[in-house]
């Protein structure tokens, strides 16, 4: 009785007799009381940060032995096999540095995504909507990375966590404890043998409960798991929204279908970014006040699209007076086009038509995790920070996290370390804490230059953006942080 | 929180070291206890130590009480990651390290780890990661490890999925006490690991022809700088090593740099350490414990040649490997026992 309750508790098992993927809730009590369910590492939350750490751990044969849970309260076979027709995007899309897709490569994942729903692109037009000072980022003739070289890759968050799952599926391995959502985090019990009071407990619905060698929290922003941890998130709201679109562009964009264009245009109410999707599709990412943003949920397809254009045309002064109007953006918005002028060529094509209940808004905050550690425990992705998207960092972000834990837990493994134990997982936090803040500061900053109308600030940016673009090697700089190819800082 | 700094980190190791009286009255009187690191080789197999001429009869027991109370005082914050025993916990993986190294160096090695076998769990594009077999046809490593304080070695032996079983010893009993109840909290521990209170002394010899259950790797990290006569010990350690397997060491160079840091510096100037913590006089050099291995032909056709590998703490990093460093510092040695017959 008592070897057998031993080889239950010995947590680091051969997967074999588990490697199918499961995704019914296994039933494993006994007559008896419970005995504790030990897995190595049971991580809350299957978005894109979760899903690619245990990909990475299951991909790589030094930490395939471990013995893996995924706890999320979605379903996922809805995820799994989730397909839209050519002519329909999902209104959530990140841009994947090359560094993410290289990563996403390595673990076997990225020929899982649906690569004809993936987009990458080659140059970024950012100007100040206030004083028209611009930044080309193309790739200068010259510079170490040649023309023609991407950026980044435009991709549905769906398609991601799609294709991660199939990947996890080939892989096998994994209990998937799905539609399941985490009701509370204890500490385990002490027993003769056995002391776990330091060990985590995820008690899921349906009474299951999960005992955890390391618990990963890859469970967003309103993170259970930080909140078990104790860990604070300190930051700030911008009292902003982020309004998202599918849109339908008049044409392929002003490059044709191999050198495709994302725009950025800081208003003061905040950035209003068009990225490229495939064929003649574009997505909208518009921060702006919750009031604005409100108002644009509540027009009709053709006012919302005479407004989207008029945001990357229109002077913020005409742009917020269209605001108040109620209705007829669409007949206001020709009639000022025509005052107004501009290089059609500098800025996206015109939008024709905006694909339907894809209009949506959520909250913009700023919050970093004091830190992304504690006794058995680590956050990954927006469970550790959540960035304002005008860097398009989020997803990229928790994807370096999730290198750099997985990369951790391996170094653990391969020295006998207890891989929940503060002493493994310092490495972690080292090794990403610092670069994440370098990032979220950056970004924040850029969000408050910009947010200005007038003031001292605003000559002092216009300054700032046309000497980046004079100054070459800066600017190649700059493209390459944005790409995740360059030095690195972030 | 004292800021990371070489003497805090080195504090550790220091605070393991011997209260000895004796040794402290020695340290006062007779300068020429610094001993000149350069002595000539041929005097090296009897000057290991200052108090080579100590009256004292070898004793059964490596260890002495002094010691062992010593260590029982520190147990308390044995597993604390920010405790004295900081220090420790980060050069541990550098002992898996070292030991991988001296192992891959000789395919004698009672077995040769990294193929991986397992075909249909390993994807076709898997990230540039060391192969690392844990399949059950690989015969798996049996460890000593003599000294073992609160296992943080120990532990770590245990938890590789290429290791049969651990045997720990150690004689001070509330560092066992400690060791015991941190085992407690990782489930994974109980079949592989058991602790012994013990001295190599007395543990039951093993006959020679019981071959398969002596070790593959025996250990004794930071523990020969605490015995009275180190040949004597070796002599005993010899026996439990079984053909192909490997005997594993690191202690302190006994040089300026290492009195400076660890005498002078931690007990005299900055007081981190109790004064006459430890005695400087025991430690030993590279060249010294590498001669033990070579000084007969006797010695010389039962053990390989000896692996040294000098480490240095750099604040912030932790420790790195430093080539040359074994002359002044801390070291590991390797040595690989050759023959079959009995030491
Ligand atoms: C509406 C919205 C739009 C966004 N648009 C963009 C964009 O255009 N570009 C961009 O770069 N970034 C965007 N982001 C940010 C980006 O989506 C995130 O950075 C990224 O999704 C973070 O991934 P994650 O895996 O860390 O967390 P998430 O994707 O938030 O995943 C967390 C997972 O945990 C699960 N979970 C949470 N609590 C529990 C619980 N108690 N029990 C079980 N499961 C739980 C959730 O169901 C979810 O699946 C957007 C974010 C939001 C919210």
């Amino acid at each position: 009785m008592e070897a057998v309750a031993r080889r239950k508790a010995a947590a680091y098992v051969c997967l074999s007799c588990t490697r199918q993927f499961q995704r019914h809730i296994r039933r494993q009590y006994h007559n008896a009381a419970p005995r504790p369910d030990i897995y190595d590492v049971v991580c809350v939350g299957g978005g894109p940060a979760g899903l690619s750490l245990l990909t990475a751990l299951r991909a790589n044969p030094v930490t395939s032995h471990l013995r893996v849970a995924l706890v999320e309260a979605q379903d996922l076979s809805k995820v799994k096999s989730w397909k839209l027709p050519p002519s329909k995007y999902s209104n959530r899309c990140s841009s994947l540095t090359p560094t993410s897709a290289f990563y996403l490569d390595q673990i076997g994942a990225w020929e899982h995504l649906d690569q004809t729903r993936v987009q990458p692109y080659h140059e970024m037009q950012v100007w100040d909507g206030v004083t028209d000072a611009r930044i080309e980022f193309d790739w200068a003739p010259g510079s170490a990375l040649v023309e023609g070289t991407t950026i980044a890759y435009m991709n549905e968050n769906l398609n991601l966590t799609s294709g991660l799952l199939k990947r996890l599926e080939q892989l096998g391995g994994v209990s998937v404890f799905e539609g399941a959502k985490v009701e509370n985090i204890t500490f385990g019990e002490e027993t003769e043998d056995l002391d776990l009071r330091q060990w985590p407990v995820v008690h899921i619905s349906g009474g299951k409960q999960l005992t955890a060698r390391l618990l990963v929290g890859a469970d967003g922003a309103n993170s259970p798991v930080r909140a078990f941890a104790g860990i604070d998130a300190k930051g700030w709201d911008y009292n902003r929204h982020g309004v998202v679109a599918t849109l339908e562009m008049e044409g392929e964009g002003w490059g044709g279908e191999h050198t495709k264009i994302a725009y950025q245009r800081f208003l003061p109410t905040g950035p209003v970014a068009m990225l490229p999707m495939p064929g003649k599709y574009s997505t909208l990412v518009w921060s702006t006040t919750p009031e604005n943003a409100s108002i644009l949920k509540s027009l009709s397809p053709k006012d919302f699209v005479a407004m989207v254009n008029a945001a990357f045309r229109l002077s913020p002064v005409d742009l917020a007076f269209m605001h108040t109007q109620g209705a007829n953006q669409d007949y206001e918005y020709s009639w000022r086009l025509q005052h107004t002028s501009f290089n059609p060529r500098a800025i996206p094509q015109t939008v024709v038509g905006v694909q339907e209940g894809t209009i949506a808004s959520f909250p913009l905050k700023m919050r970093h995790a004091d830190t992304y550690i504690g006794e058995r425990v680590a956050l990954v992705g927006d469970a550790a920070h959540t960035i304002h998207p005008l860097a398009g960092q989020g997803l990229n972000q928790g994807q370096g996290d999730v290198q750099s834990l997985a990369k951790t837990i391996e170094h653990a493994v391969t020295h006998g370390q207890d891989i929940g134990s503060i002493m493994s997982l310092e490495s972690y936090v080292s090794e990403r804490y610092t670069a994440n803040h370098v990032l979220l500061g950056v970004v924040d900053k850029l969000h408050k230059l910009y947010s200005a109308e007038s003031g001292p600030l605003v000559p002092l940016r216009s300054l700032g953006l046309n000497a980046v673009n004079a100054l070459g090697p800066l600017k190649s700089f700059f493209m390459k942080q944005a790409a995740g190819s360059g030095t690195k800082l972030f | 929180m004292l800021p990371p700094s070489p003497l805090r980190q080195l504090a550790p190791t220091i605070a393991r070291r011997v209260r000895n009286p004796r040794t402290i009255a020695r340290l006062a009187s007779t300068p020429q206890c610094f001993a000149p690191v350069t002595e000539s080789p041929s005097v090296r197999t009897q000057r290991w130590h200052s108090n080579h001429n100590d009256s004292r009869p070898p004793s059964s027991s490596s260890v002495n009480p002094d010691e062992i109370s010593h260590f029982n005082a520190l147990a308390a914050t044995w597993w604390d990651p920010h405790g004295s025993s900081r220090a420790l916990h980060l050069m541990n993986p550098l002992r898996h390290d070292f030991i991988q190294t001296c192992r891959s160096s000789s395919p004698t090695s009672s077995f040769t780890v990294l193929t991986e076998d397992s075909g249909d769990e390993l994807p076709s594009s898997s990230p540039d990661a060391p192969t690392y077999s844990t399949t059950a046809n690989v015969q798996k490593l049996r460890y000593l490890d003599i000294g073992c304080g609160g296992g943080i070695f120990a532990e770590s032996a245990a938890r590789l999925p290429t290791t049969e079983s651990v045997l720990a010893i150690d004689p001070s009993p509330g560092v066992l006490a400690i060791a015991r109840s941190h085992a407690k909290k990782d489930p994974s521990l109980s079949p592989k690991l058991t602790y012994l209170s013990s001295t190599i002394e007395s543990l039951p010899t093993l006959k020679p022809e019981a071959v398969e259950k002596k070790f593959d790797v025996v250990s004794c990290f930071e523990v020969i700088e605490h015995v009275d006569h180190p040949a004597l010990f070796l002599d005993h350690v010899a026996k439990f090593v079984k053909p192909g397997g490997w005997l594993v060491m690191s202690t302190i160079a006994r040089t300026w740099t290492s009195w400076f840091t660890t005498n002078f510096m931690a007990e005299d100037v900055l007081g981190i350490v109790p004064k006459g913590t430890h005695d400087w006089n025991k430690y030993i050099n590279e060249y010294e414990l590498r001669g033990y291995f070579e000084e007969t032909e006797e010695k010389r056709r039962f053990w390989g040649q000896p692996r040294a590998m000098g480490v240095v703490y750099v604040p912030g990093l932790g420790w790195k490997e430093v080539p040359g460093s074994e002359k002044v510092g801390n070291y590991f040695l390797g040595v690989q026992r050759l023959a079959s017959e009995d030491a």
